[in-house]
């Protein structure tokens, strides 16, 4: 692309060039062709209320999904990320619930300064990086199996913790409205001019993990492990080192997600996040990281994680059956790739 | 000789061991709950095992939502001796195995909550069924609206004299959210008031996906929306979520919202006023009556019964030789949550 020198102007129209930028952001077209398409038929999908929702509700799906998508390129992958979060958020719920509430999980529970829930929900995600890398990266278990078995600990510890006496198992509600402010509150001068305080904390986290793939040695390593383990291990990366780095950097994210999906919803059960590590992978994967590791940008996982919750959003608004929706999610997915894939297969 | 006397060592101990199991049956009940993250079972089992502490052994297994695992949980009670079986199906329509195998062994079998076909049940005289009837949970739910549609003339906020509705529903497989979802709207037009639904959709008993769902709800059908129905409370504590994100329970813009499952969540939101009615399906006596059932068919107790509720027929009539118990509903406003925070 360098060797290109201000080309004219139908030059830079003709019908290659186009081809070309349509295959590398065909993913980009995806998503905006969805947007337009929807809007076009049901007009209200695009108020400002409506799209700041979707904004909302993919944060933390955005999140879930950076920190799957790093262990995605160093050819790993991370199935215990959904039931993390449910881990997370049940933590971190207990520990704000309101003093007045009748059912707390900890009835003598004292008021807690925030940032001390949230360090325990992050601390919980944190510590289910900590043995994934461990058991990735030193007991070479498979990370398709090591993430298995931590998805059933996590389900198996967010049941233990929510089933305690005295009150048994049950959904953890009544949070404070200071914590819940996290998920629902904005951040600004006035009313009109605010960005609600998710979408913030959701766009910086994407900034430091663009700025860590891109601008750090360990977003190199984490190329070169995932496009070739041998290659990376000549030229001196220390493989060990950087794969428990990837997967503690995946576990605290998911605990931020909890934290923040318990805040979002004004609560948390223990079955939080089931499934959502399948939806995390599947929009890395939309966005262009390849399952076989090596390839993948924080952009590409950005737009994956949009389209699957523009469509989430958008057939509902349209008022598509839940069965229908369940087809057509499925149908996009595969197309999506399919179409994305092409330009990498063009290039062998 | 030698050989010989192995052999009569190794039947005298095979005859020993035999022997064992001669001697007088030690009561023990198998459960089996479908899954042990489901919230409103969880509650069940805490009372079945409450009731059946320093009373009766218990061997309490999770299924979790397979049934070929609680097919094997069924053999191993069974192997183990238990002399009746409290199973919370996985599939009910998949009945027939596990009775099987109860049967084989004359092991009488209370099933719960997850209720099998009634034509299955009649295929054994020792299987008995508990559980509550799920179109009555629907139908409370239309009531509770009715009264507040009667109440609040300017809930019919466009004046057409209908009730446009949004609706939640559970897993569309799940025949209690099929019930909910008929009988609550059912009771509502019974009850004399048009209704028009404006949108309904699934968020699988999910808080976070009703949240999800209710804010497109809200984007499709701006200002139309008169009443949100869920069928459990985590849904309905979820829309309130997307409500109150839309500006709702802020000043005078109200929205009734109605549920069922009476957890202490929605207890919590009833108190704050933002919940209308929840309808309780009493998972207490539920297990209660599962206990006394089990307990009695493995103590082999002449009366088969629960002061729960009288034995009945599958469609409800009470009858000494039903093998039914169903365990009613309960109404929860904010007139009686009280009675009910633990």
């Amino acid at each position: 692309m360098k060797n290109t020198e201000s080309p004219g102007l139908s030059e830079r129209f003709n019908a290659r060039s186009i081809r070309e930028f349509s295959s590398k952001n065909a993913i980009v077209l995806v998503l905006i062709g969805l947007v337009v398409f929807i809007g076009f038929v049901q007009s209200s999908f695009l108020s400002l209320d409506n799209l700041v929702n979707i904004l909302r509700i993919s944060s933390v799906r955005l999140i879930i999904a950076l920190g799957c998508g790093g262990i995605l390129i160093t050819a790993g992958t991370d199935l215990s990320a959904g039931r993390t979060v449910g881990l997370a958020a049940v933590i971190v719920a207990s520990l704000v619930q309101r003093p007045d509430y009748a059912s707390k999980i900890f009835p003598s529970l004292p008021y807690l300064p925030l940032f001390l829930p949230i360090l325990a929900g992050v601390a919980a995600g944190l510590i289910v990086g900590i043995i994934n890398g461990f058991v990735v990266a030193f007991l070479k278990v498979p990370p398709f199996i090591a993430t298995l078995g931590t998805m059933v600990i996590a389900q198996g510890a967010s049941s233990l913790y929510v089933d305690r006496p005295p009150r048994g198992a049950q959904p953890i509600g009544g949070l404070r409205g200071d914590f819940t402010d996290l998920g629902t509150g904005s951040l600004g001068f006035n009313d009109t001019w605010a960005i609600p305080t998710i979408i913030l904390i959701a766009f910086v986290i994407f900034f430091l993990y663009w700025v860590m793939l891109n601008k750090t040695r360990l977003g190199k390593n984490i190329y070169a492990i995932g496009g070739n383990l041998n290659a990376a291990v000549v030229s001196g990366v220390n493989v060990k080192k950087n794969l428990i780095t990837v997967y503690v950097l995946g576990g605290i994210l998911y605990g931020l997600a909890g934290v923040l999906l318990a805040a979002r919803s004004g609560g948390a059960t223990n079955n939080y996040g089931q499934m959502y590590e399948l939806d995390a992978i599947a929009a890395a994967v939309i966005g262009g990281v390849s399952t076989n590791g090596g390839i993948g940008t924080a952009g590409g996982i950005l737009t994956g994680v949009l389209i699957f919750e523009v469509l989430n959003n958008g057939l509902v608004v349209l008022g598509v059956s839940a069965y229908w929706q369940m087809v057509v999610k499925g149908i996009i997915i595969v197309s999506a790739v399919a179409l994305d894939i092409r330009k990498y297969t063009k290039k062998r | 000789m030698k050989k010989l006397l192995m052999v009569l060592v190794a039947l005298a101990l095979v005859f020993a061991i035999a022997g064992c199991n001669k001697a007088p049956v030690k009561p023990k009940i198998g459960v089996a709950i479908y899954k042990f993250d489901d919230t409103f079972m969880s509650y069940v089992r805490n009372q079945i095992e409450a009731a059946a502490k320093d009373k009766i052994e218990l061997s309490v297994q999770d299924s979790q939502y397979d049934q070929p695992k609680q097919n094997d949980q069924v053999d191993q009670f069974l192997t183990q001796g238990a002399t009746a079986l409290a199973i919370n199906l996985v599939d009910p329509s998949a009945v027939s195995v596990i009775m099987d195998k109860a049967k084989a062994k004359k092991i009488p079998l209370v099933l719960f909550n997850r209720e099998p076909d009634a034509a299955d049940m009649a295929k054994w005289d020792k299987v008995y069924y508990v559980g509550a009837k799920a179109q009555q949970s629907g139908t409370m739910q239309g009531e509770i609206v009715v009264a507040y549609w009667k109440a609040h003339p300017e809930a019919d906020l466009n004046k057409d004299g209908k009730l446009q509705y949004v609706m939640l529903m559970g897993d569309p497989s799940n025949t209690d959210a099929k019930f909910r979802t008929e009988f609550s709207i059912k009771a509502v037009e019974d009850a004399g008031i048009k209704t028009e639904k404006l949108a309904e959709d699934t968020a699988m008993w999910d808080r976070v996906k009703a949240q999800e769902k209710m804010a497109a709800f809200l984007t499709a059908n701006k200002g139309k929306i008169e009443v949100v129905f869920a069928n459990n409370d985590d849904m309905g504590l979820g829309a309130i979520e997307a409500l109150k994100a839309a500006g709702y329970f802020k000043g005078k813009k109200y929205m009734p919202v109605v549920s069922v499952d009476a957890t202490p969540p929605a207890l919590d939101a009833l108190e704050q006023g933002t919940l209308l009615g929840t309808v309780l399906n009493d998972a207490v006596k539920q297990g209660q009556a599962t206990y006394d059932l089990a307990f009695a068919l493995a103590t082999g107790a002449k009366e088969i019964k629960s002061d729960v509720a009288p034995l009945a027929k599958a469609d409800g009539t009470v009858d000494p030789t039903g093998k039914y118990i169903w365990v009613p509903y309960v109404k929860v406003t904010k007139e009686n949550y009280k009675d009910f925070k633990k």
